[in-house]
């Protein structure tokens, strides 16, 4: 609750932050719309005025033209009335007027007759005529608007022929509506304004002008134009009647076929007769509805340009929010890497401190016995028993504190990032038998079972880093063994993984044991430095604690992956995934081939291990057959294809060992070679040694394991006589040329060289040894002890110096570095500044016999 | 980032885009006149006289559509423009159609005219109209056609299309009444009885105009189905056979329906064409009228009624027999466009548009390409055209003018008149016709 609470005003402020946003914009728009509605307004009211009074100018225009053509016609027939009273005959007159388009019908009735003549042949009445209607144009009388004789509309006029102030006749005179068209425009608004002519008394539409309305209306009367345009409504009829009436003109809007129009009835020549139509208000305010057009289009368009500003600024807002997010989240991150990384160093710090602890306890331990037992040393040294077994634990314990320096150093260049992988071939078969030959004997110290078992392996020959595998598995079998407790067992494997490119062999090291396990919280530190499985104070087992740490480094910087899992009380299993390049292996390939080698037999006790086999030789261009039995062996034989080698597993599941040799050699010829797989230690062996082409190869099987006893049988050398004579390995005689700055140590190496009986010259620099040397005679010294580091001149400058002397042996002199610098890249740099040799301090008696005697044995 | 910055690109890019056309639109040619000339329209006119049908505000004419489709063609085809110029008499007291239209044709007021059958003859014999067996459309036309509108060798008039006059039934009250569709007078006399004994007090719609195809279905039933033609026409022409003769089982029978109370003879009498008697009709109180074609297709006569409607043709002794007329156009002799007239005439009823025209009204077509199907209710009448079966309404060879005589005479009998007399107007009106 207490979170939804601290929410909630967060929210409120972001919907707030909406409504203040919007609420502007809306007001705005309704301030807007409302502008341009009441503008759009106020052009409507005053177009539709100004086309009202356009309409209405129009119409008196066409009222004022007809009133122009009554005046003209009635001023003409006044004008015939007085030329018929001055004639002798006016009926005579009249016959022979001839009829004209203008005038249809003219007509005469002598005073006091009731009948009379007129132009087209016929007795003319004035019966015919109507003109109670009084209406009047000009003082003239005119009819009521009857069809005429040609079938059209026409009106007739009466005019007095006066003689002499006497009315000696009247003159009638008919004439068309449609001359009248003949002077009307051709329709108004564009054709779209309907108009007709309209007898006032009669209410007949005499005329429909042309061009004026939809030709396909048409209409009789105004009943009838009022029904045809649904005009029902009697109040506006009644209107209209009035304004009829009264000779009103009169406009008003009515939906005329559902069209929205302006109706007109325009009184013309003091209301005779009536203009009568309509025109949609379309038509009549084209422009208003135009202007609004484009005011719309105006407002529509600053709307539009309003709402991208809006748009814009939205985004804008939109992206400095989300960049101040941005800002925030990494500042948040920032400061949780910076709490990490305070915890991280919170914890090394603690780490250190804890490896601070353990090491100066670690330290302190075996130190405790080597000046303890230093200490027993000056009280027993009459004591010869005591005195060998003081110096055997002070030796043990020197051993624990240098292997305890070497890790840290380890881990500390590793971590640093100074170690640097040196890539060269290498082959499985030697990394598994260095290994085996190192585990094995540990294995058997503590009773273990140590099983090796390589599978699914296609290539053996790779490229890779020798000497840091052969320190993983070390690491991890050491640790095996050490947290096995007796007669476990311990399982190394080597599994062939499918491969993810041609040129990467990809491998699988697992490292199993039924040990005591570990617990989850430690699995989850395992790889962590400085930790161990158990406190210092209560571990069985010693360790520096840094040997899983060292592991996985190295594991990662060969582009592995490191796995454990682990189980209390019921062991550990260590998966290492590696991949390592493949070398070209036409070489090998090429041994095989010139050996005429091309198809073996292989009698094994399962088809996994022949399997194995099988794809190694493959790579090699080897084919090979398998028999999981002699019979099928013998088959395979009798079935005649030509086997250069036969290979026996040792461990036949029916007929095993000697005599399944000896069943197999009666079937074989003696020059055959026959090899024999057995397992590390087997028992009877040697008398498998003893026939005739036979040799024996550890297994698991490797190729360059193969070749190599290949080789030896080929060439027929035994492996006793390949055995050198023990080396006399005493330095009896020898005298060395050491430079070495340390006092102790110059001691301690002429003690042991003394002890060796072979004598040493100590001097104190790099820039001494050369003037030593250079002065010295030929063979004077057998060999040159080099320390490193040394004031003056140091050691690789000091060889460097040696072998640039113009002295016959300066090229020749074995320069052995002596030196407390105990790494590989301090071996190589030694090397290459012309050393022959390295030997890392303390120094281990044994190996600097073997490393002098191996480089002073040609001068021996 | 890209993507963001590749945005505001293209939007910047998009707004200069913007205001360069809007700079742009602001240009333009500048209008360095202020002179504006306004010249005369050119537009040649044809001056076309026609009935004026009264508009309704809910329904559209289709009937005037059609042929006013067919005038925009011919304006389209010959950048003429038809003006249209209409007469309507108010009542029956006023100038009929006719009489207006004979006025305006002998004062050369119009180009060219709508005619019904009798004025054309009328026309005809005056010499007011002009010879139109030039148009190519003539090529097309029905002999029927032919026959009705050729007048001494001069084809008159040409229609657009072929009238055929029928009794339309109200079938649902003849279902009503358990009454067959009649075929011949006694059957229809008998229906009629019926009908009025079932409430119907005057079964008969009747107007001032249409009564006379009764007499022509029953007078030339056996003229023109079976009948020498040729030499009864040449009879009659000369004298040798009177028109009464022909006439008279056809009046006695109206005078019979007269007689009975079958037909309002007042109501007849002061009614025009459909305005009279279609109300009633299309509100079922009188369950016959006599009408055209067209008339069962359009929504201003009786087209789309509530009820189920047949088109039959009037009884006679051969059976149900249509009585074809023909409107037609003609161009009066003096016309003062007459070519652009005949160029008119000639398009308004060539094939395409009688097609247009066809379609529209779905109506009998007077050329024989045209051919559309009919609205169910005009099925039987129909049926008896296609059979051959009908007699002609006005035939040019006559020289006593039939449509418009036998209105006159029936308008005659209708005031009051009795067989007999009528009888003796054909027969002087025949007299008129002979040889002196």
């Amino acid at each position: 609750m207490g979170s939804l609470v601290m929410k909630e005003p967060i929210n409120q402020i972001k919907k707030n932050k909406g409504i203040y946003f919007f609420l502007p914009i809306i007001l705005i728009f309704c301030i807007l719309g409302t502008l341009v509605f009441s503008i759009s307004q106020k052009i409507s009211r005053e177009m539709s005025d100004s086309a009202i009074q356009n309409l209405s100018e129009s119409l008196d225009l066409i009222k004022c033209t007809i009133e122009s053509i009554f005046n003209n016609e009635t001023e003409f027939q006044m004008l015939i009335a007085q030329e018929l009273a001055r004639v002798d005959n006016p009926e005579e007159y009249v016959r022979n007027y001839e009829k004209n388009r203008t005038i249809a019908k003219i007509s005469l009735i002598m005073a006091g007759q009731t009948q009379g003549v007129s132009n087209i042949d016929e007795v003319f009445s004035a019966d015919e005529l109507d003109f109670s209607a009084e209406n009047v144009i000009n003082g003239l009388s005119v009819s009521q608007s009857y069809v005429n004789y040609m079938g059209t509309w026409a009106y007739s006029i009466k005019c007095p022929v006066r003689k002499d102030g006497q009315e000696i006749a009247t003159l009638y005179m008919e004439y068309t509506y449609d001359f009248i068209d003949r002077f009307l425009p051709e329709g108004f608004y564009n054709a779209q304004a309907t108009l007709y002519i309209m007898d006032a008394e009669s209410e007949r539409f005499v005329l429909k002008p042309e061009g004026m309305g939809k030709r396909s209306a048409g209409h009789l009367n105004l009943d009838d134009f009022y029904r045809a345009n649904n005009i029902i409504d009697d109040s506006l009829r009644a209107e209209v009647k009035d304004c009829l009436i009264n000779n009103q003109n009169i406009l008003f809007y009515h939906y005329i076929r559902g069209v929205h129009a302006l109706n007109y009835m325009w009184s013309v020549n003091d209301g005779n007769i009536f203009l009568i139509g309509y025109v949609p208000v379309e038509a009549i305010q084209q422009e208003g509805k135009t202007v609004n057009h484009n005011l719309i289009l105006v407002v529509v368009s600053m709307l539009l340009a309003f709402f991208i500003c809006c748009l814009l600024y939205y985004f804008s807002q939109r992206q400095q929010q989300k960049i101040a997010r941005e800002r925030e989240t990494e500042r948040e991150i920032h400061n949780k890497q910076l709490s990490e990384a305070l915890l991280a160093a919170q914890i090394a710090s603690n780490s250190k401190t804890m490896f601070l602890s353990n090491m100066s306890h670690d330290i302190r331990t075996p130190m405790n016995a080597v000046l303890g037992f230093a200490r027993l040393l000056t009280t027993e040294a009459e004591n010869p028993v005591k005195v060998r077994d003081y110096t055997s634990k002070i030796m043990a314990s020197g051993q624990h504190l240098l292997s305890l320096i070497n890790d840290v150093l380890d881990v500390s260049k590793i971590e640093s990032g100074k170690v640097v992988l040196n890539i060269e071939e290498f082959t499985l078969n030697d990394l598994v038998a260095s290994v085996d030959a190192i585990i094995q004997p540990m294995a058997k110290a503590k009773q273990q079972e140590f099983y090796v078992e390589v599978t699914g392996i296609k290539h053996e020959y790779l490229l890779g880093d020798e000497t840091r595998m052969n320190q993983i598995l070390i690491n991890l079998l050491s640790n095996a063994v050490k947290y096995t407790p007796n007669g476990g067992t311990i399982w190394f494997r080597i599994i062939g993984q499918k491969q993810r490119s041609n040129q990467y062999e990809h491998i699988r090291i697992e490292v199993e044991d039924n040990g005591y396990g570990m617990t989850p919280e430690y699995l989850a530190t395992i790889f962590e430095a400085f930790t161990r499985a158990e406190n210092s104070t209560t571990n069985k087992v010693q360790g520096t604690g840094l040997g899983m740490a060292i592991t996985k480094n190295i594991v990662e910087l060969m582009g592995g992956s490191i796995d454990v899992s682990s189980e209390v009380n019921k062991g550990s299993l260590f998966k290492v995934d590696l991949e390592f390049r493949i070398p070209e292996v036409q070489m090998e390939r090429k041994f095989w081939a010139e050996s005429g080698i091309r198809r073996i037999l292989a009698v094994v006790e399962d088809a996994e291990t022949g399997d194995n086999i099988k794809t190694l030789m493959d790579d090699m261009g080897v084919e090979v057959d398998l028999a999981l039995d002699l019979p099928e062996a013998r088959q395979l034989l009798a079935a005649g294809q030509s086997y250069q080698i036969v290979l026996l597993d040792w461990c036949l599941p029916d007929l095993a060992g000697l005599s399944a040799l000896k069943q197999l050699r009666s079937f074989l010829p003696e020059s055959m070679p026959i090899f024999c797989l057995a397992a590390y230690d087997t028992e009877g062996l040697e008398a498998a040694l003893e026939i005739e082409n036979v040799d024996i190869l550890n297994k698991p099987f490797f190729v360059s394991a193969f070749k190599e006893r290949l080789l030896i049988m080929q060439s027929g050398e035994d492996e006793k006589e390949d055995l050198e004579p023990e080396i006399e390995d005493n330095l009896e005689g020898l005298h060395f040329l050491a430079a070495e700055d340390n006092e102790i140590n110059a001691e301690i190496l002429t003690e042991i060289l003394d002890m060796e009986g072979a004598s040493c010259e100590i001097v104190e620099n790099g820039q001494l040894a050369v003037e030593r040397f250079a002065q010295a005679s030929l063979a004077e010294f057998d060999a040159i002890l080099m320390d490193v580091q040394m004031p003056v001149m140091n050691g690789y400058d000091a060889t460097r110096a040696i072998r640039a002397l113009m002295r016959d042996d300066a090229r020749e002199i074995p320069i052995i570095a002596m030196t407390a610098n105990a790494f590989a890249e301090d071996e190589k740099a030694a090397l290459d500044a012309g050393m022959n040799a390295h030997v890392a301090k303390p120094i281990d008696v044994d190996l600097l016999k073997k490393v002098i005697k191996q480089y002073t044995k040609r001068e021996a | 980032m890209k993507k963001k910055f590749n945005t505001r690109k293209c939007l910047a890019a998009g707004l200069a885009l913007l205001t360069l056309f809007m700079l742009a639109a602001c240009g333009g040619p500048k209008d360095d006149t202020s002179m504006i000339i306004s010249s005369e329209s050119d537009i040649r006119i044809v001056n076309l006289f026609s009935p004026m049908e009264k508009t309704d505000p809910n329904v559209e004419n289709v009937a005037r559509s059609a042929a006013d489709m067919t005038i925009l063609l011919a304006e389209e085809r010959l950048g003429v423009r038809v003006a249209y110029r209409t007469y309507t008499a108010e009542d029956s007291k006023d100038k009929t159609y006719d009489e207006v239209l004979l006025d305006r044709a002998r004062n050369d007021m119009d180009d060219l005219y709508l005619l019904n059958p009798d004025i054309i003859m009328a026309l005809a014999a005056e010499g007011e109209l002009m010879d139109l067996s030039g148009l190519a459309c003539t090529q097309n036309l029905r002999d029927v056609v032919l026959t009705a509108n050729m007048v001494d060798g001069k084809l008159v008039a040409v229609p657009q299309e072929v009238v055929a006059y029928g009794l339309f039934i109200n079938k649902d009250i003849f279902d009503a009444c358990n009454l067959e569709l009649p075929n011949t007078p006694e059957e229809f006399l008998e229906c009629c009885r019926v009908l009025q004994k079932n409430g119907y007090e005057t079964p008969i719609g009747a107007n001032r105009w249409w009564l006379e195809t009764f007499v022509l279905a029953i007078a030339y039933a056996d003229l023109y189905n079976g009948g020498d033609v040729e030499a009864e026409i040449a009879a009659l022409n000369s004298g040798e056979r009177k028109y009464s003769d022909y006439m008279r089982p056809g009046f006695e029978f109206l005078q019979q329906l007269i007689d009975n109370g079958y037909i309002d003879t007042e109501k007849a009498l002061n009614s025009e064409a459909i305005e009279g008697e279609g109300a009633d009709f299309r509100a079922q109180v009188t369950p016959i009228v006599m009408a055209y074609w067209g008339a069962a297709n359009a929504e201003t006569a009786y087209g789309g009624t509530d009820f189920e409607m047949q088109v039959i043709g009037f009884p006679s002794h051969q059976g149900q027999m249509p009585v074809i007329s023909m409107t037609g156009f003609g161009v009066g002799i003096n016309a003062e466009h007459a070519e652009d007239a005949m160029a008119v005439l000639d398009v308004i009823t060539s094939d395409e548009a009688l097609q247009i025209y066809a379609e529209i009204n779905r109506v009998i077509s007077p050329s024989e390409n045209v051919r559309v199907d009919c609205v169910p209710s005009l099925k039987p009448l129909n049926d008896r055209i296609e059979e051959n079966v009908y007699v002609l309404g006005s035939n040019a060879n006559m020289k006593l003018e039939q449509w418009g005589n036998i209105c006159l005479v029936v308008r005659q009998l209708l005031a009051g008149a009795t067989v007999d007399e009528c009888m003796a107007e054909f027969d002087r009106l025949q007299a008129e016709t002979l040889p002196e």
